[in-house]
């Protein structure tokens, strides 16, 4: 279970809304479950070149490269590197720890894609070895505009396992 | 010796290793070191002005380099440097 104030859950529609339709992306920090600090990210995915870009895997790099640059955000994120360590530092001075990650599917529902799930296992494999906790991947659809739906998983051994959300 | 974790999709460029290990006794000389045994590792963690790419973090042992002194932090025998691509995604 993961417990979310309102006010920050209300803030996280907010932010898919407003770069609708690019994908946003963010991190939750807090403590055992409950979270306290929401902090936006920029999603640089834009602005890579196409050998930047070479992190997706060849068949999503084809998809990504199809589309002129300002149209990639639309069907992908990359939470810029900078932005996640000062938020790293934050949340470390507040004595709180990374709880999940969100990113918005503008036009598909909240499961995560297979990139999704490669890209968090990668991040598994330095999670231990940096004491980081283990994040859960938190998904704001908006693929039906006026009902936006949240889900939040955890993903282990490249599967994704639904966890409940509660909004405090 | 210094151990590199390198992810995985840098991993072509060390023969499948998601370890090596370098010496250098900044970040900065490790990186120049790696491309010298795995041409072409500089230019996928670095730009054109030598600066770590914005979707990358290089931690020393648990650390960011961006709180320490980035490319110029130091290193020591034993230390182990972390290359995390920052988290990434999408409905693709």
């Amino acid at each position: 279970m993961l417990a979310i104030p309102t006010a920050i859950l209300e803030a996280m529609v907010a932010h898919a809304r407003e770069l609708d339709p690019h994908e946003c992306c963010g991190i939750l920090a807090g403590m055992n479950g409950y979270v306290q600090e929401h902090y936006r990210i920029t999603n640089i995915l834009a602005t890579l070149t196409d050998r930047e870009l070479a992190r997706f895997d060849q068949a999503k790099l084809s998809d990504l490269q199809r589309l002129p640059p300002e149209q990639r955000a639309d069907i992908a994120f990359q939470m810029d590197a900078r932005e996640m360590a000062r938020a790293q530092q934050d949340i470390r001075a507040k004595g709180l720890q990374l709880q999940a990650f969100y990113h918005s599917h503008t036009s598909s529902p909240a499961r995560p894609s297979q990139t999704d799930i490669t890209i968090a296992m990668e991040f598994e494999n330095f999670r231990e070895k940096l004491h980081l906790p283990e994040p859960l991947h938190i998904i704001i659809s908006l693929e039906h505009k006026t009902s936006p739906d949240i889900r939040a998983y955890r993903i282990q051994n490249f599967q994704a396992t639904e966890v409940r959300l509660q909004s405090l | 010796m210094i151990k590199v974790r390198i992810p995985t999709p840098l991993r072509s460029m060390t023969g499948g290793k998601g370890e090596v290990e370098s010496t250098g006794g900044t970040i900065q000389e490790l990186i120049d070191n790696l491309d010298s045994s795995h041409p072409g590792l500089k230019d996928r963690l670095c730009d054109e002005r030598g600066e770590v790419r914005r979707f990358i973090n290089i931690y020393v042992n648990e650390e960011d380099i961006r709180f320490l002194t980035g490319k110029h932090t130091p290193l020591k025998d034993g230390d182990e440097v972390s290359i995390v691509p920052a988290i990434a995604g999408g409905s693709l």
